[in-house]
């Protein structure tokens, strides 16, 4: 990027003519101060940085948020968890001073004591140093999950803590990242997005962008998740331009009535659909057979392969497989084959199963052989110089040769060298069996493990617990994991607290950058960015002397000292530049050469890096591990396929249940569930529902919708009650209704990745028992004061 | 009666993200159990059974509690339910020319609230002293009544026995 701009506004028609356009990064208004800022977290979301308006009163403190309407692609509108900013912030079970407490009493709530940032530093400096010294820095670990800004932020783990175990807990890192290897090995860009002209200065009447005639969500529901920064209602913006929708859900969400052709294909078989698919454009000769020439590599296998008896995949095969119609998938096909552009939206289920190496790697071959690849309209890469953020930032000189110690590294270095991370289900077993090496020393980079990202929760907290000699959280609120195992709390700064930066897609392809500097400070709260600093320099002031202060560490971190933070964030929304067609230009490879950033050049129908990695280098399909076809012996004690975490408007994962505004549109765990279903096992709408299968069981409250079909259960994930007793053993009632308990851990595929957490059977029988939250309580335990 | 001002509602693309009940909330300050406008959901349920195609729809409702953010219209400013409508989806403006843009698409829905219905009627204000006003006082002579009987029974008809009073 060479020019740091802001990017223009572009007005909604149903933006009055009395408005904010064009106004400073700062301003005041009727005795307010107004501050223009793109927030990432906290509360968690994706990078997607809605444009927001903040306005402080004299003293500082927030009285009211809205949204900013020069946000190029917000452009004012904003999603209930920033509308609920303040209740957040100002909620009176917000932690905004450091606290202590002795190891010994883990698990109980009133043995916290307030301290000071030094006595925590000194704390976590004393363990630190002890630990370290008699097993190694590799004995620390730092847990993140999705969204937080610490869910990503390298430096925590390797100039921070000097540890190459850095750890996404979620078994076979079953959440972007898949998707993200299979697009870097096959197609040599870390993410293809939707082309939805965020990045163009006039949007999608921009004369370069053309409007994508058929877009395909998959797997994906990114109105409510806005996954990687992909601003959801995007989509319905392409829509009233004319946008024809195919769907791939098993759910029949709002997007899927939309949609010209839904196929709510079983569960865990995108694989399947994504081959057959493959099968009728090659077969009926509908690619594009000039690009598949020029630009692509394998053509030949992938056509062996996807008509081979036996590996192969015929349309009609996969309706059986899929349990879809098959001129479905023959309609959804053409119509996709044949629009020009066209553009696929491939989402979280494909990372959720062992197999969804090969369901990402169709999808991207379908990308490939059909032009859409960086095309506008298409599928839009990031050129050569970007990557995903911070990955393997400080490692050289925080981490070195340690990073050969990195847990899983040996076995699935597909997984670990490709996003610096200790693999998910192996920190789990050197937790549980101090092999390779114990593991004791723990740090929660902002995530709640035990709530939401982990399989098998209960065994990851027995498993922590039990082998961390010392443990501390940075975060904005207590919860399960934290009061289960910390001994020392940092209070977190929340989104309009913060100096900091907001790249959609974690930089991966054209779109904003997004700038925040801090509207408001609460009690002692630090950002990430803030506690990485001061922490660092307290555990390894030599790693730390480049730095006069936090600024310049933003300066290189996320600007690659490019750029002055302080000079460039007064522009607020910055677009990248946009270059269509990077392949033919030279710009997607570090050698400047024309073509793709793979070994052979081209994007790789056939992946010589799977072959590498000793997986097979063409598409394959694999059932579920447990599912109807696989299992069928299953059937009798566990007879419904069993999907999970959907994402509701009122949260983002286990965040924001003690918002009351928020937890007011889902007060309850909701498992939806067919209407004949419900009948054929005594099912009322609302009452409790017992789900269980072979690793464990929760409970629910049933929503009797056709949303399902019959044979498919949805349960919502991440559930805890912040409301309810925060000690041991009851933990929030951290048990009671969270759907993990059902996830196995070790079920990934060949290179590591995956985990079903959305293809599983289970049973449900109703429960007497009503355990309806009493919202009147929810509102008087967590209203602000002012309310 | 003054300009008349709505809520015009394009349904087609309502995605049911709630953002207008929150931002209603946060800024009337209603509590939990209170809205000033609610999403209503319909769906989904099948068109034809086996077709895969659904009835699914949300339609933005405004309640009794809906002023139209008369303090922030009255500034020039659009109400905040249309400011942070994710989908877009809510026009505000005089139902007069709400009406020709609900004729340009299908699917839209046209709504004239009234902020609390029966507050707005006002205290009830007497506008007559006497029912009996402008009538004759001469023609009003009032004698006893010899005759009387029960009202329920009819007195022409023979075949009943007829009550007097007992004396």
């Amino acid at each position: 990027m060479d020019e740091m701009k802001a990017a223009p506004a572009v007005k909604l028609d149903t933006l009055s003519d009395v408005n904010d356009l064009g106004r400073p990064w700062r301003y005041e208004e009727n005795g307010l101060t107004v501050t223009r800022l793109s927030p990432w977290s906290a509360p968690g979301c994706h990078p997607t940085g809605c444009g927001l308006k903040i306005y402080t009163n004299s003293d500082g403190k927030v009285v009211n948020v809205e949204g900013d309407e020069n946000h190029p692609v917000t452009q004012g509108r904003l999603c209930v968890r920033c509308l609920t900013l303040m209740d957040y912030m100002y909620n009176p079970a917000r932690i905004t001073y450091p606290m202590k407490r002795d190891p010994k009493y883990r698990g109980q709530d009133d043995k916290w004591e307030r301290c000071t940032w030094d006595e925590a530093a000194r704390i976590i400096k004393e363990n630190y140093d002890r630990i370290t010294k008699q097993y190694g820095r590799e004995s620390c670990v730092v847990f993140v999950g999705t969204g937080r800004e610490g869910g990503t932020f390298n430096p925590y783990g390797s100039v921070m803590l000097g540890t190459p175990n850095y750890c996404y807990t979620q078994s076979g890192y079953a959440c972007y990242i898949p998707r993200l290897a299979a697009s870097s090995y096959i197609l040599g860009a870390a993410y293809p997005e939707i082309d939805f002209a965020a990045a163009l200065p006039k949007r999608f009447d921009d004369p370069a962008y053309e409007l994508p005639q058929c877009l395909i969500v998959w797997g994906k529901m990114p109105l409510a998740s806005n996954g990687d920064g992909l601003f959801g209602h995007a989509i319905i913006d392409m829509m009233r331009r004319g946008t024809r929708l195919i769907t791939v859900d098993p759910r029949m969400n709002w997007l899927s009535s939309r949609a010209d052709v839904a196929l709510r294909l079983r569960a865990g078989t995108d694989a399947a659909l994504g081959m057959a698919m493959l099968n009728i454009i090659i077969n009926e000769e509908l690619y594009d057979k000039q690009y598949v020439d020029y630009w692509c590599y394998g053509f030949d296998e992938l056509k062996a392969r996807i008509n081979d008896p036996e590996k192969g995949m015929t349309p009609e095969k996969a309706a059986q497989i899929c349990n879809l119609k098959v001129e479905d998938i023959y309609r959804a096909t053409r119509l996709y084959a044949q629009a020009k552009p066209a553009s696929i939206s491939w989402g979280l289920a494909i990372d959720q199963k062992a197999n969804g190496m090969q369901a990402g790697q169709c999808i991207l071959d379908l990308m490939a052989i059909t032009g859409n690849v960086d095309v506008p309209g298409g599928n839009v890469l990031g050129d050569a110089t970007t990557g995903l953020n911070e990955v393997g930032f400080g490692f050289e000189k925080g981490v070195g040769d340690l990073a050969n110690k990195m847990i899983g590294l040996d076995q699935y270095p597909a997984y670990c060298n490709l996003i610096m991370n200790a693999h998910a289900d192996l920190m789990l077993k050197a937790l549980e069996t101090g092999e390779p090496y114990p593991i004791k020393f723990g740090f929660y980079a902002g995530n709640n493990l035990m709530s939401c990202t982990s399989a098998e929760p209960k065994r990851w907290h027995d498993a922590i617990v039990k082998s961390l000699d010392f443990c501390f959280t940075i975060d904005t609120f207590m919860n399960a994991s934290a009061q289960a195992s910390c001994d020392v709390f940092l209070p977190l700064a929340a989104s309009a607290e913060r100096d900091g930066t907001t790249f959609t897609h974690y930089g991966a392809s054209m779109g904003i950058k997004g700038f925040s500097q801090k509207a408001t400070t609460t009690g002692e709260a630090k950002t990430d960015i803030e506690a990485c600093y001061y922490l660092g320099n307290k555990l390894h002031p030599e790693w730390w002397e480049e730095y006069a202060n936090s600024d310049e560490f933003i300066d290189h971190l996320r600007l690659s000292r490019k750029y002055k933070f302080r000079d460039v964030a007064k522009e607020v929304y910055v677009q990248d530049p946009v270059t269509y067609r990077k392949n033919e230009c030279g710009k997607l490879r570090g050698d400047g050469k024309v073509g793709f950033n793979t070994p052979t050049g081209r994007i790789e129908l056939y992946s010589t890096i799977f072959q590498q990695f000793n997986d097979d280098p063409l598409p394959y399909y694999e059932e579920p591990q447990y599912s109807p076809l696989n299992t069928p012996e299953l059937l009798k004690d566990y007879p419904l396929v069993l999907t999970t975490g959907a994402r509701p408007y009122a949260f983002f994962h286990s965040e924001n249940r003690q918002v009351p505004y928020c937890r007011e549109l889902n007060p309850d765990p909701i498992v939806e569930i067919n209407p004949k279903t419900a009948q054929k096992y005594g099912i009322t709408n609302g009452q409790w529902v017992r789900i269980s299968n072979q690793f464990g069981e929760c409970v629910e409250k049933a929503k009797i919708t056709q949303i399902v079909d019959e044979k498919t259960v949805h349960a919502q994930h991440a559930w805890w009650f912040p409301e309810e007793e925060p000690s041991e053993p009851h933990l929030y009632g951290n048990w009671r209704s969270n759907i993990n308990n059902l996830v196995p851990n070790f079920h990934f595929g060949k290179l590591g990745f995956g985990a079903p957490f959305k293809c599983l059977l289970c049973k449900i029988e109703p429960v007497a028992e009503n355990y309806d939250t009493d919202m009147q309580l929810v509102w008087n335990k967590f209203k602000r004061e002012d309310q | 009666m003054a300009t008349q001002y709505g809520l015009l509602i394009d349904y087609e693309y309502c995605s049911g993200c709630q953002s207008c009940e929150v931002t209603c909330k946060e800024s009337h300050g209603y509590p939990v159990g209170k809205w000033g406008i609610k999403v209503l959901e319909d769906g989904p349920w099948e068109i034809e059974d086996g077709s895969g195609v659904f009835n699914y729809n949300f339609i933005p409702t405004p309640t009794d509690l809906c002023d139209l953010c008369a303090d922030r219209t009255k500034t020039g400013k659009e109400p905040l339910c249309v400011h942070h409508c994710l989908a877009n989806v809510i026009t505000y403006g005089p139902t007069s020319e709400l009406i020709e843009k609900m004729q340009t698409k299908n699917k839209q829905a046209l709504w004239a609230p009234q902020f609390k219905p029966i507050e707005s009627k006002g205290e009830f204000v007497p506008t007559k002293k006497s029912n009996s006003d402008g009538l004759d006082e001469k023609k009003v002579v009032i004698e006893e009544n010899d005759d009387w009987s029960t009202a329920a029974h009819r007195r022409s008809d023979d075949d009943h026995f007829e009550f007097g009073l007992v004396e």
